[in-house]
């Protein structure tokens, strides 16, 4: 009985990693009867043209004002899921703990509704229903029902777009930021995208690959040169949060055609300058806010980009740098806490309509030496076959391979795998 | 910490922020008319509708079809609408432009005249309003039929036999331009083509294509973005695009849409031709610069022709492959040329057989 609970337990814990929202937008596809491969190079993944598209407020470019809006259309309205089997092996643990574990599941849900409201003025809106098939591993704020999915309005924004002519678009409500150089949400992989988003340090809640409340300006400075700059509440459960602003810029310059992410050269940089508050309200005190001007302490997140593409070859790779105020480490107080991680991918697409992708990711994560407990080292491959026809190809076959390393020399390892369908209509 | 950070990045922002010119969203196109919003799903062509003042008789289409193929229109009786618009030639001509009177050459590829019913503005650069307006312009044009309207209603009042018909069809007479040019456009409007493949396929006729097409028409719709121009029943969606495409002559490159609206973002742009019966007319683009269907894929899939920084932002690499190029084609060669009778069939009329 312990070890079928230490089975599940696991198998349940891998699903902690899956429900990674994705942002395929079907009604847009729906409303221009397009294949879901005129804006993706296979969906999740946008190419350029559906770079521009979402650049542009969702409008096609050029054609601003000359495209039914939503009230001239169906409820422009989409969802997203994924169900199949996963399975998870532990060769070896520091608890010496080995084991493996299968089993089927749901994962989450996404309802999506997009659409171009007035020229120029548009919306995105993503809720992620509460879904409460329970998880082995307990998730703060789930209550006691501990439910797979939580309740969430992932996106809620609308853009402005063209303020000036390519140059100034505004989106203003909660969204995917600009700092993200790579969507994790429009990434083809399922189990865990990018480590070094979503890695947290020690007394910082600040989650790189969450969406943000606040507001963006994007647009184009010259042919290639693109810029993003936004000013936003920053991410975490403390109230406290909200008090500083943190903000953030990001420039691209993309070489040749395109726009880096199907055809072009791009590289980049990013940079994130947030606040975090060093005491935590709780349910017992009160918001702090920061009248004495030392609660929230300072963090920043640097970074530089790359994205190549040859022929049906992208390959993109990202190098991030952060460091948190010494009064938030919670590892080692006073000392300002340090990590560098990244990732590298190469996608290829092929078969007719790009029917067939097939990726390779190394991530790591490597914190300062006094923390490398919690140093990831992971390598993911995975194909994806794409059903359907001239009309959409939404339904993928889905099969995802990873290993990974949390930890030092003797630190653990793990195998997941996933098979699954893929879809959204 | 580096509380300068914040600083430092606002100052890169304004820095680094030049003028904003960006190749991937030009200014609307506010001066072109939007007779449809879209982009709408392909599928079959709806029925043709006629414009009220000029409604469809059958004596009047077979009066347009007379002076369809009628050279006397022109100045020195060599040139008729059916030169450069010629059934055997999908309604255009061999190319690259057209030849008009005394041999001398056109600016600009002969659009076709099978299914021009359903663009909302007629000519490359959208110049005119209707078939009736855009059936006058080549009777003036100088270097196309080289007359002018008054020498050209003299002539054909001088016709008993079409005074005859023109009066049986308006109830009036003498005839007028304006009535040559409704009988003309009548006529053009029953060049139709609505008989595919593929229209045969979307009614449900699942072997109407071969594997090859099916997948060339998926890569149309997809990965190739060709419906992002081409779109809806007719397959274009009758506004006007920058593809850089190389000029006749690169020392005066054409102004296209530009000449019209005066707005500089128009410069290079050229109305969307549909892609119907495309095979049937080759060579392409508004020059007869491409020479078959593959070498227009291929110009797409580079993402366009010249560097030109007015080129459409829906312009982008497709990264197609060699079998997806032939795909298309295989779709576009086949499954999108029709076999109308009533219009493949069509036969110049005989001078000894028009009105005397």
């Amino acid at each position: 009985m312990k070890r079928l609970s230490i089975v599940m337990a696991i198998a349940l814990g891998l699903m902690a990693f899956i429900p990674q929202s994705g942002q395929a937008i079907p009604a847009f596809a729906r409303k221009h009867g397009f294949n879901c491969n005129m804006c993706h190079t296979a969906f999740t993944k946008l190419n350029d043209y559906g770079q521009r598209v979402r650049d542009n407020g969702y409008q096609l470019p050029g054609q601003e004002g000359r495209e039914k809006n939503v009230f001239q259309i169906a409820p422009p309205i989409s969802l997203r899921t994924s169900v199949g089997l996963f399975v998870a092996h532990k060769p070896s643990t520091e608890s010496g703990v080995k084991s493996t574990t299968s089993g089927f599941h749901l994962n989450g849900l996404d309802l999506l509704a997009a659409g171009v409201m007035h020229k120029n003025i548009s919306f995105l809106l993503i809720y992620t229903p509460r879904i409460d098939e329970p998880r082995a591993i307990y998730q703060p704020g789930g209550g006691d029902a501990n439910p797979s999915q939580l309740g969430a309005l992932e996106s809620a924004n609308i853009v402005f777009s063209n303020l000036i002519p390519d140059a100034l678009n505004l989106r203003v409500g909660r969204f995917e930021p600009a700092y993200h150089p790579f969507s994790s949400k429009r990434s083809y992989y399922l189990l865990q995208p990018y480590e070094v988003y979503t890695f947290t340090t020690p007394g910082n809640d600040f989650v790189f690959d969450d969406n943000q409340i606040g507001v963006e300006a994007t647009g184009h400075l010259s042919d290639g040169l693109k810029y993003g700059a936004g000013i936003v509440n920053g991410s975490g459960p403390n109230p406290d949060n909200s008090n500083a602003k943190d903000f953030y810029v990001n420039l691209s310059e993309t070489i040749g055609r395109g726009d880096g992410q199907s055809s072009g050269q791009r590289v980049g940089a990013f940079a994130y300058y947030g606040w975090q508050p060093a005491r935590k309200y709780s349910l017992y005190i009160a918001p702090m806010g920061d009248e004495d001007q030392k609660n929230n302490k300072l963090f920043y997140r640097l970074g530089g980009d790359v994205s190549l593409n040859w022929r049906t070859f992208n390959f993109k790779a990202l190098l991030l740098h952060g460091a948190d105020d010494g009064d938030l480490n919670r590892t080692l107080s006073g000392e300002d806490y340090s990590f560098t991680g990244g990732f590298g991918r190469l996608d290829w697409a092929g078969l007719m309509n790009n029917r067939l992708v097939a990726s390779a990711l190394f991530n790591w994560v490597q914190p300062p030496d006094y923390d490398d407990a919690r140093t990831i080292k992971a390598f993911s491959v995975l194909g994806r076959y794409y059903l359907g026809d001239w009309t959409a190809v939404n339904v993928a076959l889905h099969c995802e391979y990873t290993y990974r390393k949390v930890g030092d020399d003797n630190g653990d390892t793990e195998h997941q795998f996933a098979a699954l369908v893929d879809f959204d209509f | 910490m580096c509380r300068l950070l914040p600083l430092l990045m606002i100052t890169a922002l304004v820095v680094l922020a030049p003028p904003a010119v960006g190749q991937t969203g030009q200014p609307p196109i506010t001066s072109v008319p939007v007779l449809s919003l879209g982009p709408e799903p392909l599928g079959s062509l709806p029925p043709v509708v006629a414009p009220p003042d000029n409604p469809q008789t059958t004596a009047k289409i077979l009066l347009g079809k007379k002076l369809y193929f009628d050279t006397r229109l022109s100045k020195d009786n060599t040139i008729s609408c059916a030169t450069c618009h010629d059934p055997a030639m999908g309604w255009s001509d061999a190319g690259p432009t057209s030849k008009g009177i005394g041999s001398q050459l056109g600016g600009r590829r002969s659009p076709p005249v099978v299914n021009s019913a359903y663009n909302p503005l007629q000519f490359w650069d959208g110049r005119s309003p209707s078939l009736e307006e855009q059936a006058k312009g080549p009777i003036e044009n100088p270097i196309e039929m080289g007359n002018t309207h008054d020498v050209m209603i003299r002539t054909v009042n001088d016709i008993p036999g079409y005074v005859e018909e023109f009066k049986q069809v308006f109830g009036t007479s003498p005839i007028t331009v304006n009535q040559v040019a409704q009988a003309i456009a009548a006529f053009e409007r029953t060049v139709v083509t609505t008989d595919s493949p593929f229209d045969r396929f979307v009614r449900g006729d699942d072997a109407a294509l071969t594997r090859l097409e099916k997948q060339g028409l998926e890569i149309f719709n997809g990965k190739g973005h060709c419906t992002a121009c081409h779109w809806g029943g007719h397959f274009s969606d009758g506004r006007f695009h920058n593809l850089g495409v190389e000029p006749i002559d690169p020392a005066k490159p054409d102004a296209g849409r530009l000449a019209v609206t005066k707005d500089s973002a128009d410069f290079g742009r050229f109305k969307t031709p549909t892609v119907r019966d495309a095979a049937l007319r080759a060579p392409y683009m508004h020059t007869g610069g491409e020479k078959t269907l593959e070498d227009v894929v291929r110009l797409y899939n580079l993402g366009g022709g010249e560097e030109d920084d007015n080129l459409d932002p829906l312009m982008v690499p497709l990264g197609l492959s060699e079998r997806e190029v032939q795909a298309l084609v295989a779709f576009m060669k086949r499954a999108m040329t029709s076999i109308n009778p009533e219009v493949a069939d069509v036969k110049p009329i005989p001078a000894a057989e028009l009105p005397k």
